[in-house]
């Protein structure tokens, strides 16, 4: 150990040293953050709504106020010529368009069912298609509302062709609000960590063979191991302390609810975050130049992490071949565990295998970092 | 005789495949006894830093093997500890760590007892005179102390044998006086130093030296040894006109080279050649005044360059190309040559970079036709002068004038007139010679007939003919230098500023070079030219001396010299240099000694007084091993000089300010 501490103490000095290095490592993960998970926001709220209303009658009235009252729209405008709606659409200053007949209330006295054109912005298909479901949520109570009125007015009371069949009684477990910030932090996590320690320790020591300050370790009696631990450390710590801070603008700014042992989730962050600065030195003895190092650490990490790790998507919609392909990277398993650390509050039994494998993986790596680094100049 | 510690036999390295195979080393064999000063000499693309690096271990050779402290270390480099040292070329410093945690680091890095590192460091600080700037970052010192700490640092754990790769290359002349101080003081010790460098008269240091040229060692002998080699082939002359004497001497089959040195002729002589008062008959003859000639010690760069003309004799390519004779090569414009008009003029110029003062106050004129040379150590300022020069960079305070232009004003007008050819040549790799010399002209916007004249005239000069489809990355150093210097005058400016031109070419390629500015400045060119080889120095017509951005002497080399009433040089082969020069130090009339190799060169103010109290002195003690010979005061002496004075008027301004 004590061939480790005298690289180690020089990277600290050096990296406190470094402005650009402290700004890379403390500031661009929390922008990061903030970046996507407002950018991330899936929830679908305050649509913006324009209705025209051709039939002027107290039904359409009453049926453009469900809309108005539901709570997930904004009505914008109320508008006489559907044209003008459509432009308002084209214009993206509504998202959704109901254009009620002329007939409305007419059909509905007729006991006929009454069409009401209603036109969204497909141009953003997730939220086309939950907007899509307020609105037949919307049809469907207004219409039990009308017909338990209409059958009243009767005297007819309840009426089997009011009750439905079947109720799905459904709960929301894990994330009962569905927040969608709430879900996408915690996958967060698993991406920046992956984005910024395997790039700094990457350049460390690319850095070193460039300026040629290597071809003393080269010359000296320091083993390839000592070298390696040497600079994991540091960077290992700085990534750490990268996450200590996400974690906190997880918890006191986007409010997310930590549901199972906080404590233990600390400790499994270790085997990722040595991962992840495993992966930058592993980078760093395949190439010579700063640039490449930055480039082959951005391939190998950020993007697989974005699309792989299951942070954003889940994986299960994948195509198979892409989900096997997956489990080469770590940040598939740590996203998993965050998931049920924050959302499901599952223990150690659920998640214990992918901390067996992430440590695996670290130490892998570790080894292999090792083994290809040369005290060689060619 | 003392054991060996490094030995090599058939070293070799290449690297590339197929068609792009360079050969960096090609069969290598030497030893190296303990306690010895071995230098590898040679200039850029030698092969030295290659060589040294295999015999560190950090290299893996293509061939061959190499032995160093009884480690193959080919096979077991990882058994060699901490028993070897290595300076590379370029600092290997931690910039961001102080003096002090630099050396720090060395020593936990190499397991240095406490205590015993405690007192390496306090004696290497004071040595090296750093401990002034022991908290001060690596990178806020001067390249000589970068260099001197860099050897600090590796001296620290005291290993048997030290490798320094060009370790004073760019440095000032005292911090090099310094390093080779600090050098001897460990020698003492019994550590072993394999060093190379491309300075010829740093390899007069060493005890024993390998001349290297591309890849492999042409000559292998100590310093006097391979001089004996020439012995009597070397002659300095003095003759006007000078251009007809030297187009003569040229032409003449017993003489091998000649080369200029202001007013003086340095020739070369063929081997087995006759008494140098038959030449100076011939010339006279000729009608040519011969003022004077006198037989001269040949240099080691009379060796280096006699050693190449072998091989090539015997027909071993050696990249030093035989260039066309400079004297009947014409300008195409022959009336340029004006008399005595002042092409370049500063006055005053100064040069801040926020409160930190690069150029101070410079005043000085060039004629034209000049060769003026810009010396001084990196970081004095001299780059910074040629940008403000050619109008790169706007002076903080001052004027300057260049071929009648104000640099700053009227930049347009003065660029068709000025040529400038930058330290790394400035030529596209990936192009050929031809397509290289066609973006010259259309950059300069030479109308096309004058460029195919122009291109014809520079391939000619450069002696390149013939080779114009040649990728410039294939070319020698010489080639690419000289082909580099045609594009910087295609244009057939009146004014040339060159910066650093021969910095990594081979001496041959050095000298012809040489010649070619002469010519140029013979048809009335003014050449401005910055160097940091003092031995270049005496090539020009005029000379300003830099040092911290203030100008510390200007003049000729023969005024300067004059001027200093700096004494003699004496230089004196002892048995043992440490315990001569110890065992001189009472001696008042001394002002200087340093050790080179197995001789020691002595400063005196007066030779008839001090000649024999030192002969005596040394032969009491059994130390003498040869005459003691009067030389000539290098330039880097006088340059030393001056700096102490410009120190010492430093201090004092200091003192009352």
């Amino acid at each position: 150990m004590d061939s480790v501490l005298p690289i180690l103490k020089k990277e600290l000095r050096e990296i406190w040293r470094d402005p650009y290095i402290l700004g890379v490592a403390i500031l661009l993960p929390l922008v990061l953050l903030f970046l996507f998970a407002y950018a991330f926001d899936l929830d679908v709220e305050a649509v913006p709504l324009a209705v025209v209303d051709l039939d002027r009658s107290a039904q359409s009235r009453s049926y453009a106020n469900a809309f108005a009252n539901a709570g997930k729209f904004n009505l914008e405008y109320r508008l006489a010529d559907p044209n003008e709606a459509a432009r308002q659409l084209d214009r993206g200053a509504v998202q959704a368009v109901l254009v009620i007949p002329g007939g409305f209330s007419r059909t509905l006295l007729e006991g006929d069912t009454a069409q009401v054109q209603t036109l969204l912005d497909g141009a953003f298909p997730t939220s086309a298609m939950v907007i899509q479901g307020y609105v037949e949520a919307i049809n469907a109570a207004f219409t039990g509302q009308y017909l338990k009125t209409h059958f009243a007015a009767l005297g007819m009371g309840s009426n089997p062709a009011i009750t439905p069949a079947v109720q799905a009684a459904i709960r929301v477990r894990y994330n009962p609000g569905l927040k969608s910030a709430n879900f996408v932090v915690p996958g967060l996590i698993g991406v920046i960590l992956m984005a910024f320690p395997p790039l700094l320790s990457a350049l460390a020591i690319v850095r070193e063979r460039e300026r040629g300050s290597i071809q003393q370790i080269f010359v000296s009696p320091l083993k390839p191991w000592a070298f390696i631990l040497g600079k994991l450390l540091p960077y290992g710590g700085i990534a750490y302390l990268e996450l200590l801070l996400i974690l906190l603008a997880a918890r006191y700014w986007f409010g997310v609810p930590v549901a199972g042992n906080f404590g233990l989730f600390l400790l499994a962050c270790i085997p990722y975050v040595i991962s992840t600065v495993a992966i930058g030195l592993l980078v760093s003895t395949l190439t010579r130049s700063q640039l490449t190092a930055m480039l082959l650490a951005i391939v190998l990490t950020m993007m697989p992490a974005f699309i792989f790790s299951g942070f954003m998507y889940p994986l299960y919609t994948m195509p198979k071949i892409l989900q096997f392909y997956s489990y080469f990277f770590p940040a598939r398993y740590f996203t998993e565990i965050t998931h049920d650390v924050f959302l499901r509050g599952s223990g150690l039994q659920d998640w214990g295998p992918q901390l067996a494998f992430l440590s695996a993986y670290a130490l892998g790596l570790i080894g292999l970092a090792s083994q290809r680094f040369k005290k060689k100049v060619s | 005789m003392n054991e060996i510690v490094i030995s090599a036999k058939g070293l070799a390295k290449t690297y590339g495949r197929g068609a792009k195979k360079v050969a960096a080393v090609r069969g290598l064999d030497l030893q190296v006894r303990k306690g010895e000063i071995f230098g590898l000499v040679g200039p850029d693309g030698a092969g030295k830093t290659t060589t040294i690096q295999m015999l560190c271990g950090i290299l893996t050779p293509s061939s061959g093997s190499a032995i160093v402290e009884n480690v193959d270390v080919l096979q077991n480099a990882d058994d060699l500890g901490g028993e070897i040292g290595y300076m590379s070329e370029g600092f290997s410093l931690y910039g961001s760590l102080s003096v002090e945690e630099n050396l720090d680091f060395f020593t936990q890095l190499y397991k240095v007892p406490p205590e015993i590192a405690y007192q390496r460091k306090a004696n290497l600080l004071r040595f090296a005179r750093l401990n002034d700037a022991r908290d001060r970052r690596a990178e806020h010192l001067s390249g000589g102390m970068k260099k001197k700490l860099a050897l600090a640092c590796t001296l620290i754990y005291q290993p048997k044998v030290l490798f320094l790769d060009e370790p004073t290359t760019g440095v000032d002349p005292a911090s090099r006086q310094d390093f080779w101080k600090i050098l001897y003081e460990f020698l003492a010790e019994g550590i072993t130093i394999f060093v190379s460098t491309p300075y010829m008269d740093e390899a007069e240091r060493c005890n024993k030296v390998a001349l290297m040229n591309q890849g492999k060692i042409i000559a292998s002998d100590s310093p006097a040894g391979l001089k004996g080699i020439l012995q009597g082939a070397s002659l300095d002359l003095i003759a006007s006109p000078q251009i007809r004497a030297l187009a003569a001497l040229r032409q003449n089959p017993a003489v091998r080279q000649v080369q200029v040195f202001g007013e003086r002729l340095h020739l070369l002589l063929s081997a087995g050649q006759e008494h140098p008062a038959i030449l100076a008959e011939q010339l006279k003859t000729a009608g040519i005044d011969v003022a004077s000639y006198q037989a001269t010690n040949p240099s080691l760069e009379d060796v280096f360059i006699a050693a190449i003309q072998e091989k090539e004799a015997t027909g071993v390519p050696t990249g030093a190309a035989a260039v066309h004779q400079p004297d009947t090569i014409e300008r195409s414009t022959p009336e340029k040559r004006a008399s005595n008009h002042i092409a370049v003029r500063v006055e005053n110029l100064t040069r801040r970079f926020g409160d930190f003062t690069a150029v101070d106050r410079l005043n000085f004129t060039v004629q034209q036709g000049e060769i003026f040379g810009f010396l001084g150590p990196n970081g004095s300022g001299k780059t910074t002068t040629i940008r403000m020069l050619t109008g790169l960079l706007p002076p903080s305070a001052g004027r300057a004038s260049v071929g009648g232009f104000d640099p700053r004003s009227e930049r347009a007008a003065m660029k068709s007139r000025i040529g400038y050819m930058s330290q790394k040549f400035s030529l596209y790799n990936d192009l050929t010679v031809n397509e290289n010399i066609r973006f010259y002209g259309d950059v300069y916007g030479l109308p096309p007939e004058r460029l195919v004249e122009r291109r014809k005239w520079v391939l000619e000069m450069a002696g390149l003919s013939g080779k114009e489809h040649l990728l410039v990355n294939q070319l020698s150093g010489g080639w690419k230098q000289r082909l580099a210097l045609g594009c910087a005058i295609l244009h057939d400016p009146d004014i040339l500023f060159l910066d650093e031109p021969t910095s990594g070419v081979d001496p041959l390629s050095r000298r012809q070079f040489w010649d070619l500015i002469f010519e140029l400045s013979n048809q009335g060119v003014t050449v401005f030219v910055t160097t940091h080889y003092m031995d270049e120095a005496e090539h020009c017509h005029k000379l300003g001396l830099l040092y911290r951005g203030r100008l510390i002497a200007r003049g000729s080399p023969a005024e300067l010299r004059a001027n200093m009433k700096l004494g003699s040089l004496l230089e004196i082969p002892v048995n043992d240099s440490l315990a001569a020069l110890a065992s001189l130090n009472a001696i008042p009339e001394i002002i200087q000694t340093s050790i080179f190799g197995d001789r020691l060169h002595i400063l005196v103010w007066d030779v008839e007084a001090s000649r024999l109290s030192i002969e005596q002195k040394l032969a009491s003690q059994s130390l003498l091993a040869g005459s003691v010979q009067v030389v000539p005061v290098s330039l880097e002496d006088l340059f030393m000089l001056f700096i102490e004075m410009e120190e010492a008027g430093r201090k004092a301004r200091q003192a009352h300010g």
